[in-house]
């Protein structure tokens, strides 16, 4: 999905993890620009208009969250934030905060190319484009609303089609608990994750092969689901 | 005051008691008799006694002396009166004896001097008999009456005066932040109500009480007394009498029921039981207001714990937030970089290249849980720990714990399993991740290659257990008994298989976070273990019982 010349805005104060950074994407056939700092990443933004940006919270001047406030004020370029907390509180509020996606340090090069792909389709995807959402065995046709398991249809409620549906069309990115429980339900059950909870179960018991340890409709613990779009996953890291 | 001849009935503590009767038994040895608190032998007459008794009868001649200058007809109508004059001047400044001796003077110095017949004590007329018994009597009552208002102004005077200093001392209490003030306060304040009479003992820091420099000296019997006070918690209030001098000492404790600051000893001297008492009064009135002190410096005590408290979160923060940015950034660095590194064709083609890329990621990982077990371990000892509870799904739980730990797990078979009525927790999900991860590594690590490892969740008994169980090397109850310890190692292992031996305490600290527990059984030394998370079910919710409003 993403194209082979796509530019990369890299904004983190260790030249080190840029180092490794400009490196896994150039392997991947990414173009690469860098910033150390919230200004320059800022300016870069705004010239080169980058394709993708990584974005690191601690920075010396700004707070990565008022960065990507500033950036996310005339720009919806994708992002993907770079933290050190796995403060659940604090990965919703940058997704609220228009975060794409966010992978916590330390990482490895493949969950971030991950990500940086699935925001990358999920900026560049048209309405021309094919609405089928394919996922391992599943597919999931936006259009029509068919949802198949091995090319066999399977039949959804609506709630189940419903959280399926806002999953598809992130995938490969986490969706928050507020995002699923404000798109499904209504009135005061939206605060209610429990609901939510059984839903997923429900959900899984119809599109996983093992519904107990689920490989594509997997937990975010604490901030939310994701419909993963790498099944080559395992150990790599 | 005079002291009365007569003795009193004194009731004292029982312990006081005995001993003044080891005191009376042994004074009786010495064939002498012995009245506790009085004076055993006649108090030697001193010229401070007389004076006062010559200056009444001298303030009559005087009298006597301007009466007789005095023309007679105006002397003889003023005799009665001017004679009144020096009784109620003796009475209301030397007290009654004194006021009772001018009497008699007078009536003596007027029958001599001014009553027929002249220059002689006897009396002819019965009218003039009459004139002097009623003039004695009115001199005995007026003194009496003066001599009892001299008292009782004396009386409100002291009173008056221990008052003010009793309000002075409540003064300085007020400006009392340590328990160091307080005592130098009571110091001040007994120097200068009691003076050598009453002796202050402050606790010291090595346990021990220290007579306070400045305040009088108490004899040997009364410090031993003090030192048992200060040994026996929740000290009552005690008397001694001084063998040598056989004075009273009060003995009284400043402090709490728990904690002793310090002991009053205040020699009430050989006083009357009433004496005694007045005087214990006064240095309760004392007490209460030093008691009121403590309390509110208690107040102040508890704020200065918060400050510190607050010192230590941010002594803790500060430490997290190095940790997290000195540590985790070239971790993070490394990390990524082997990660890319893995990737590259010329890595991926050679055989040694590989394994020592793989090599370094193994270790980075390693690395990593021990940083994060270090920052959790100071998250627990900072008593930062709130868990955000959340419902969450069982299955999710453990399913992250094992794909947080994949790589120390690839060397073992993996069994999970899970109950399929498994209720939804609310739990802090991270927390229980991170227990149920840290219970994995443990098995991972005190079990051999190739060996199974299974997790088995089940519902059961309104309880959740996650049980992890392992073909290891087991807990010898020995073992048993120190798990839980932070930096426990068992010396079996110190050796072989690294650790820092606060996995399992964080694991347990996290799960207890929760009212739950953690339990390790072993049927023996290598017979494998297994460790379980029990969750009680009053966190869990029935998922039949939430209804999807789903068609």
């Amino acid at each position: 999905m993403s194209n082979p010349r796509n530019l990369v805005l890299l904004i983190d104060d260790e030249p080190k993890i840029r180092r490794f950074l400009r490196a896994g994407f150039e392997i991947h056939g990414f173009s690469v620009v860098e910033a150390e700092n919230s200004a320059d990443g800022l300016k870069i933004a705004t010239f080169n208009a980058p394709d993708l940006v990584i974005l690191d919270l601690g920075l010396p001047d700004l707070h990565g969250s008022e960065t990507l406030e500033r950036l996310r004020s005339w720009s919806n370029v994708p992002v993907i934030v770079l933290s050190v907390e796995s403060d659940e509180d604090e990965k919703v509020r940058l997704l609220q905060a228009g975060a794409d996606d966010y992978v916590v340090k330390p990482f490895g090069m493949a969950e971030l190319l991950a990500r940086s792909d699935a925001a990358l389709r999920r900026y560049f995807k048209s309405a021309t484009e094919n609405p089928v959402v394919m996922v391992g065995p599943l597919s999931v046709d936006l259009a029509s609303r068919a949802v198949s398991l091995n090319q066999t249809r399977i039949k959804l409620t609506r709630k189940e089609y419903r959280l399926l549906h806002v999953l598809a069309v992130h995938v490969g990115l986490v969706v928050t608990h507020d995002q699923l429980l404000k798109e499904i339900w209504t009135g005061n059950q939206r605060d209610n994750i429990q609901y939510l909870r059984i839903l997923v179960r429900k959900l899984r018991q119809k599109i996983e092969t093992d519904p107990n340890q689920p490989r594509l409709l997997v937990t975010e613990s604490g901030v939310g689901y994701r419909l993963e779009n790498r099944l080559e996953t395992s150990v790599a890291n | 005051m005079s002291r009365s001849t007569k003795a009193k009935s004194l009731i004292y503590p029982l312990p006081l008691f005995q001993r003044l009767a080891d005191i009376r038994a042994r004074r009786a040895e010495a064939g002498r008799a012995f009245v506790p608190g009085f004076d055993a032998s006649p108090r030697r007459v001193t010229w401070t006694d007389v004076l006062p008794l010559l200056w009444s009868v001298g303030s009559v001649a005087i009298i006597t002396a301007i009466l007789f200058a005095l023309d007679e007809p105006i002397a003889a109508n003023l005799v009665p009166i001017a004679y009144l004059i020096p009784v109620i001047f003796a009475a209301t400044r030397w007290g009654v004896w004194s006021g009772t001796l001018a009497s008699l003077a007078a009536i003596a110095a007027a029958d001599f001097f001014f009553f027929t017949p002249l220059y002689s004590l006897r009396v002819d007329s019965p009218q003039e008999a009459i004139d002097l018994l009623v003039f004695l009597i009115v001199a005995l009552v007026s003194s009496n009456l003066a001599s009892r208002l001299q008292q009782e102004t004396e009386r409100l005077r002291r009173r008056e005066r221990e008052i003010q200093h009793l309000y002075e001392f409540s003064k300085r209490l007020a400006a009392c932040f340590t328990i160091s003030d307080l005592i130098d306060a009571i110091r001040h304040y007994l120097a200068r109500t009691l003076g050598q009479r009453a002796a202050l003992f402050v606790a010291s820091a090595g346990g021990h009480f220290e007579s306070s420099p400045g305040s009088g000296a108490a004899p040997p019997s009364v410090q031993e007394s003090v030192a048992a006070m200060m040994v026996a918690v929740g000290a009552t209030d005690r008397s001694v009498v001084d063998e040598q001098t056989q004075d009273v000492w009060l003995l009284r404790a400043i402090g709490s029921k728990t904690v002793v600051h310090g002991v009053i000893a205040i020699n009430v001297g050989r006083g009357t039981h009433d004496a005694i008492k007045s005087r214990a009064r006064r240095i309760e009135a004392v007490l209460e207001e030093v008691s009121l002190t403590l309390q509110r410096l208690d107040i102040g005590k508890a704020m200065d714990d918060a400050r510190l408290h607050l010192q230590a979160e941010l002594l803790r923060d500060a430490f997290h937030g190095t940790l997290s940015h000195e540590l985790c950034s070239p971790l993070a660095a490394i990390q990524g970089s082997v990660s890319v590194m893995r990737e590259m064709p010329a890595v991926a083609a050679d055989d040694r290249l590989r394994s020592l890329t793989e090599a370094v990621a193994d270790e980075v990982v390693r690395l990593d849980g021990h940083i994060r077990n270090l920052l959790n371990a100071t998250r627990v000892t900072a008593g930062g720990l709130t868990p955000r509870l959340e419902w969450s799904d069982p299955r999710d739980i453990v399913n992250a714990a094992v794909k947080a730990r994949a790589r120390r797990l690839a060397a073992h078979r993996l069994e999970i399993g899970f109950d399929d009525d498994l209720p939804l927790l609310n739990v802090d999900s991270g927390l229980v991740e991170e227990a149920c991860g840290q219970l994995l590594e443990n098995a991972a690590k005190y079990s051999p290659s190739g060996s199974t490892i299974s997790v088995q969740t089940r519902h059961e008994a309104g309880r959740i257990v996650m049980a992890i169980i392992d073909q290891g090397v087991g807990v010898t109850p020995d073992e048993q008994r120190h798990l839980g310890r932070k930096s426990f190692r068992s010396p079996r292992h110190q050796a072989s298989v690294p650790g820092s031996g606060l996995g399992f305490w964080i694991a347990s600290t996290f799960i207890r976070a929760h009212d739950g527990s953690v339990e390790v059984v072993s049927r023996g030394q290598g017979l494998g273990t297994t460790a379980s998370i029990l969750l009680s079910a009053q966190h869990a919710i029935d998922s039949e019982l939430v209804t999807c409003d789903d068609e």
